[in-house]
C-alpha cells in the first residue's frame, strides 16, 4: 500500500561520502584524458567547476527544483552540444578529442544539479565515456592503475551508498577473505610467471611483418620525420623528392603508435619520375576533403576483395604532414579543417603534425592471393597519358639486359609471375641489405652502381631499381615510401613504429586490382600484401564495429599457443574451488552452530517462499507473511511451518529431525 | 516462586472466560477488550480515552465485575481533594487516637472515571498511588492490596473543564486505548441487548483473586527471545530518529511493551513472546507517551516505524 512512501526518501544523495566517490570517478577520467589525450585545459578547466558544482548541489539537494537555474543549465547543455558539432565536424577549435572535451563540459555543467541517483549514475557514465576515449589511445600499462582508480571510486560509490540505505552504521571488511585473495593472487601470478615459458620479445605470430633490423644501427636523425625523403618549403610534402645520393639516419625513437586490426604498410607518398638518383612526383594536383572523409566521397577500390580493417594512429614526434595509411583507403578522419589527397591517392595535413595527434582509417582489404592476382582484367594505364609509369629515367643498357635476363622463360603476358620473379631474384643473392652504403661514385648513376657494382644497398636501392627494371619491361612501376608494419606489442595490443621502420617499396599496377605493392628488399615479404590473420574479423559484425580489433589479441595468443589459456584457466579454478570450499566450510560452521532440525527448518521456510514467489519482507513477521499470501495448496504447510519456525525463531524450541523430514516430505 | 508455573493452555482458558465475560456487556471491540485485560494481567494500568458515551465506563465496569476482589470507582471533579482519594486520618474521640479511614484507591480494582477532570494536584496523588503500589497518609506508609488494578477513563482534552494529563503521567499507564464508534451491526446489538434492562448487573466474577495473581507471576514467565527484544529496541531507537517526535519513547515505554506482549502471548497459549504481540501493541503502549512537533499523530508515526524497521534475522542467538 502506501509503503513507498514511508521509505527513506533519499538514501544515497543524502551520503556526501558517495558523491565525492562519484566525483572521484569523474576525476579519474579527467586524469585519463590528460595523460593519454595530452589536452590539459579542458581536464583541468572542468574539474576546476565541477568540483564546487558537486558541492554546492549536495547542500542544496533538498532545495525546490529552480526553473531559472535548470533552464540555464538546459541551455549550456546545448552550448556544449553546438561545440561537439563545430569541433568534431569543422575543427573550429583544432579538434581535439572533441567527444571528450564534450563528455567533460557536460559533466561540469550537469555537476550544479545533480539531485537525484540516476543524475549521479549517469555523470558515473559519463566518465566512463572519457575512460574509453583515454583507452582508445592508451599505449602503455599505466593505463591499468587508471581502470583500477576508476574501479575503486565506484566500489567506494556502490558500498557508501549501499551502507547508507541500509542505515548501516559502518561497514566491516571481510578482512580474511580479502587477505586470502591478495595472497592467491600474488602466488599464482608469481607461480605462472615462474613456470610459464616466456614468448620472446616479438611474438612469432602471424600478425609480424617487420623484421628485425639488420645491422644494430644507432645515431641521430638528421630528418627525424621522413628519413627516405627530403622536404621542399612546403610543409605538406608536395614538393618532396627523394635523392638516393643522400641517406638520413635512422634511429629507435618511436615515431608513432598504430592500433590495427591487421599489419601492413604505413603508406606515405609516391613517385614516379626518376632522373639521375632523384625521385620526384610530377604531379602536384589534388583535391581537399572535409577532416572527415566517407567512403562515399572515395573511388572504390579495384579488384575482389577481402573486407576492411581500422588503424588508429598517434604520431608522437612532431613529423612532416603525411598522412600514413595502409592503401587503398576506405574512409579517414584526421582532426583538421581540410585534409587533401593527392594526385597518387597518398594524403596530406594541412600542417605538420604536432606531437600526440591522433587519426583514424579506414582501409580495405584487397584480395591480393596469387590465384586473385593471376586473373587480370583491363588495360594497362595508357603510355601516351601516363608515360612517367614508362619512363626508364637514364637505366643503362645492361642493366636492361639484366631484366630481361632476370626474367628468362617468364610469359611476358603473365604480369604475377614476371613481377615476383624479378622481386624475388633482386630480393637474394648476390644482393644484400646493408645501412652501410659507401658513397656513389661520382659520374655514376647510383642504380647502374648498385646492382653491378656495389650489389650491397638498403630499401630505396632494391625499390628504385626493381621499378625502373620493371618499366624497362613494360610494366607500370613507381616507388612508394613510408612506414613498415613496425613491432607489434601484445601489451598494448599496438605496432609500435620506429624511426628505423622507414620504408621504399614498389607499386606495381595490375589491370583489374590497380597498384599492387611489392617489396623487392631482402627480408621482407615478396608481396607486401596486407593479411588478416582471421577472416572471420573482416566480414559480418566486426566490419560495424570499427574499433573493435579482434585480430590482435589473437596474435598475442598466437605467441604462447593453448599455452596462453593456462594462467587465465588456472586462475578460474583457484578462484571457483577457493569460493567453493569458503561457501562450504560457511555452511558447515552454520550447519554445525544448529541443531539440525533447525537448519531444516528454515531451508524448508526459504523453499516455501521461494516456491510461493514473493519472499518475507524485512519488517513482515512470519505470521504476517502467512496471512498476506494466497498460498494456495501450500496453505496448510506454510501455517505449520510458520508455526515451526515462530517457535524456533522465539521459543528455541527447534523441531527434531523426524519432524522436518515428514515437513519436507509434504513440500514435494 | 514457588508454585508450579501455569499452563499456558490453562493461562489461555482463563483468560478467554474473562474475556467472554465482558463480551457479555461490551458488543464487539474484542481487540479493546483484550488490551485493557493484557495490561491487567501485565500488571499495569490501563487508560480509555475515548468520546463520552462510547462505552469506557462499561468496559471498565465489566472488566472489574469479572474479576473477584473490591472494587472501587472513584468519579473524578474539579473539587475532588487528594484525600478523597488515598484516605485520611480521622481522630477517634473513644480512644483519642488517629484511626486512618482508607480511601478508594484500597481495593483490588480501582475504576477512576473521567481523570482528566481532576484537578492535576489530585491526579498526580492517584497517579503516584498507581506507580508505587502504596500511599503515604500523615508520614505513614500503606501498602495497597495485591493484585492492584486501575482503570482510568478520559474524554478528549477539547472538552471543556479538563486538566490534560501531563506527558511524565501518561507514562505510568501501561495501554492507552480507545473504544471507537460501534458498526451498525454492533449498535443494533447493543439496543437489543439493553430493551430489558442493563446485562451489567447480571456480570459474575469469572476470576478469583488468586487466580488473577497466579496469572500475573504466568506472565512474567513467558519467554521473550533475544531476537524480541533487540526488535524492541530499535523500535525504540527507530521513533527516537523520527524528525516529528519531540519528547521519544522512554525506557519505560520499552519495558511495558516486553511486559505487556508476554502478557499477550498468554491470551494466545503461547510461553514465548512472538514479534506480531509486540507488533499489535506498540500503537497502544507508546503511542499516547511520544511528544509530537507540530500536528503529526503519534499513531501514525508509530504505525509507519513498524513498516519499516526489519525483524531481526531469524536463526540462531547463541
Amino acid at each position: 500500500m502506501a509503503l513507498v512512501k514511508l521509505l527513506p526518501r533519499s538514501p544515497i544523495e543524502d551520503s556526501g561520502v558517495a558523491r565525492a566517490f562519484a566525483f572521484g570517478t569523474f576525476a579519474v577520467g579527467c586524469l585519463a584524458i590528460a595523460v593519454y589525450g595530452q589536452t590539459y585545459l579542458a581536464p583541468a578547466g572542468t574539474l576546476l567547476v565541477a568540483a564546487p558544482g558537486y558541492i554546492y548541489s549536495h547542500r542544496h539537494r533538498h532545495d525546490p527544483p529552480d526553473r531559472i537555474r535548470q533552464a540555464v543549465i538546459a541551455g549550456l547543455v546545448f552550448a556544449c552540444l553546438a561545440y561537439f558539432v563545430f569541433d568534431s565536424v569543422l575543427a573550429l577549435f583544432g579538434g581535439n578529442l572533441p567527444q571528450a572535451n564534450f563528455v567533460m563540459l557536460l559533466v561540469a555543467v550537469t555537476s550544479f544539479e545533480l539531485r537525484t541517483r540516476r543524475n549521479l549514475y549517469s555523470t558515473m557514465w559519463m566518465s566512463l565515456a572519457l575512460l574509453y576515449l583515454a583507452a582508445v589511445f592508451a599505449w602503455d600499462v599505466a593505463f591499468a592503475p587508471i581502470v583500477l582508480a576508476w574501479l575503486l571510486c565506484l566500489g567506494g560509490f556502490w558500498t557508501a551508498s549501499h551502507l547508507k540505505r541500509i542505515g548501516a552504521p559502518r561497514f566491516q571488511v571481510p578482512r580474511v577473505p580479502l587477505a586470502a585473495a591478495l595472497v592467491a593472487a600474488v602466488a599464482l601470478g608469481g607461480g605462472a610467471f615462474v613456470l610459464l615459458p616466456q614468448p620472446s620479445a616479438r611474438p612469432a605470430g602471424p600478425l609480424i611483418v617487420s623484421l628485425p633490423t639488420y645491422v644494430s644501427f644507432r645515431g641521430e636523425l638528421e630528418n627525424p620525420a621522413l628519413p627516405l625523403v627530403e622536404f621542399g618549403a612546403d610543409p605538406s610534402g608536395s614538393t618532396a623528392n627523394i635523392n638516393l645520393r643522400y641517406r638520413g639516419r635512422l634511429g629507435d625513437q618511436v615515431v608513432m603508435y598504430v592500433r590495427t586490426g591487421a599489419p601492413g604498410y604505413w603508406r606515405g607518398l609516391v613517385f614516379d619520375s626518376y632522373q639521375k638518383g632523384i625521385w620526384t612526383a610530377t604531379h602536384s594536383e589534388g583535391q581537399t576533403f572535409r577532416a572527415y572523409v566517407d567512403a562515399r566521397q572515395l573511388p572504390p577500390p579495384q579488384g575482389p576483395q577481402l573486407g576492411s580493417f581500422v588503424q588508429v594512429y598517434r604520431i608522437v614526434q612532431p613529423m612532416p604532414g603525411v598522412i600514413y595509411a595502409a592503401a587503398p583507403v576506405e574512409s579517414i578522419y584526421y582532426p583538421a579543417a581540410e585534409i587533401r589527397r593527392d594526385y597518387y591517392g597518398d594524403w596530406r595535413a594541412p600542417a605538420p603534425h604536432a606531437a600526440g595527434t591522433t587519426y583514424s582509417v579506414v582501409s580495405a582489404l584487397p584480395d591480393y592471393t596469387p590465384g586473385s592476382l593471376k586473373k587480370l582484367a583491363g588495360q594497362d594505364p595508357s603510355p601516351a597519358v601516363y608515360p612517367q609509369y614508362y619512363d626508364t629515367g637514364s637505366l643503362s643498357e645492361r642493366a636492361r639486359a639484366l631484366a630481361r635476363q632476370l626474367t628468362a622463360g617468364i610469359d611476358p603476358a603473365d604480369r604475377y609471375e614476371l613481377v615476383m620473379a624479378l622481386t624475388r631474384k633482386l630480393g637474394s643473392e648476390p644482393y644484400r641489405y646493408s645501412q652501410n652504403l659507401s658513397r656513389v661514385p661520382p659520374g655514376q648513376d647510383p642504380i647502374d652502381w648498385f646492382l653491378f657494382d656495389a650489389k650491397v644497398g638498403y630499401c630505396e636501392q632494391f625499390a628504385t631499381a626493381e621499378t625502373l627494371l620493371l618499366r624497362s619491361l613494360g610494366v607500370p612501376a613507381r616507388l612508394v615510401t613510408g612506414y613498415s608494419t613496425g613491432e607489434y606489442n601484445p601489451t598494448l595490443d599496438q605496432s609500435v613504429v620506429r624511426a628505423r621502420d622507414a620504408h621504399a617499396w614498389v607499386e606495381a599496377y595490375f589491370p583489374g586490382h590497380g597498384w599492387v605493392p611489392v617489396d623487392p628488399s631482402p627480408g621482407f615479404d615478396p608481396l607486401a600484401a596486407t593479411r588478416f590473420p582471421n577472416r572471420w574479423a573482416t566480414s559480418g559484425l566486426a566490419r560495424l564495429i570499427p574499433h573493435l580489433t579482434i585480430g590482435a589479441p589473437g596474435a598475442a595468443l598466437g605467441s604462447l599457443g593453448a599455452l596462453a589459456l593456462g594462467p587465465g584457466l588456472a586462475a578460474l579454478l583457484i578462484v571457483l574451488v577457493a569460493a567453493s570450499g569458503w561457501l562450504w566450510t560457511r555452511r558447515r560452521r552454520l550447519v554445525r552452530s544448529r541443531s539440525p532440525g533447525e537448519f531444516q527448518l528454515l531451508r524448508l521456510y526459504e523453499r516455501i517462499q521461494r516456491r510461493l514467489r514473493r519472499r518475507r519482507g524485512p519488517a513482515e513477521t512470519p505470521l504476517e507473511y502467512e496471512h498476506a499470501i494466497v498460498a494456495g495448496e501450500l496453505a496448510e504447510l506454510l501455517s505449520d511451518v510458520t508455526a515451526a519456525v515462530n517457535r524456533g525463531a522465539y521459543a528455541e524450541r527447534w523441531p527434531s529431525p523426524a519432524d522436518m523430514e515428514e515437513l519436507t516430505a509434504r513440500l514435494s | 516462586m514457588a508454585s508450579p508455573a501455569l499452563e499456558p493452555a490453562r493461562a489461555a482458558r482463563l483468560l478467554n472466560r474473562l474475556e467472554d465475560n465482558v463480551a457479555r456487556v461490551i458488543v464487539g471491540k474484542r481487540d479493546t477488550v483484550r488490551l485493557a485485560a493484557a495490561g491487567f494481567v501485565a500488571g499495569g494500568h490501563v487508560l480509555l480515552q475515548d468520546l463520552p458515551g462510547t462505552g469506557k465506563t462499561m468496559l471498565a465496569r465489566a472488566l472489574a465485575s469479572s474479576v473477584g476482589g473490591t472494587f472501587k470507582r472513584i468519579q473524578c471533579t474539579p473539587d475532588l481533594l487528594p484525600a478523597d482519594i488515598t484516605g485520611a486520618s480521622v481522630f477517634n474521640q473513644k480512644e483519642s487516637t488517629f484511626d486512618f479511614l482508607p480511601g478508594p484507591v484500597f481495593a483490588n480494582v480501582v475504576l477512576a472515571d473521567e481523570v482528566n477532570r481532576a484537578t492535576p494536584r489530585t491526579q498526580s496523588a492517584l497517579l503516584e498511588a498507581m506507580a508505587e503500589a502504596q500511599v503515604t497518609v500523615d508520614g505513614e506508609t500503606r501498602p495497597l492490596p495485591r493484585p492492584f488494578f486501575v482503570i482510568a477513563t478520559q474524554n478528549p482534552v477539547e472538552f471543556q473543564g479538563t486538566y490534560p494529563l501531563p506527558e511524565s503521567q501518561l507514562d505510568r499507564f501501561l495501554v492507552a486505548a480507545s473504544m471507537g464508534p460501534p458498526t451498525s451491526d454492533e449498535a443494533a446489538e447493543i439496543l437489543a441487548s439493553r430493551q430489558h434492562g442493563d446485562p451489567i448487573a447480571d456480570l459474575e466474577a469469572v476470576l478469583g483473586l488468586a487466580e488473577v495473581v497466579e496469572l500475573q507471576e504466568a506472565c512474567l514467565k513467558v519467554v521473550v527471545a533475544a531476537a524480541i527484544r533487540s526488535y524492541i529496541v530499535s523500535l525504540l531507537d527507530a521513533i527516537r530518529l523520527r524528525p516529528e517526535v519531540a519528547l521519544p519513547a522512554s525506557m519505560r515505554a520499552g519495558l511495558y511493551l516486553q511486559r505487556a506482549s508476554q502478557a499477550l502471548a498468554l491470551f494466545a497459549g503461547r510461553d514465548f513472546v512472538l514479534p506480531d504481540d509486540v507488533k499489535s501493541l506498540a500503537v497502544p503502549v507508546m503511542a499516547h507517551r511520544l511528544g509530537m512537533r507540530g500536528r503529526a499523530a503519534a499513531a501514525d508515526v508509530v504505525a509507519e516505524v513498524l513498516a519499516t524497521v526489519p525483524l531481526p534475522p531469524i536463526r540462531h542467538h547463541a
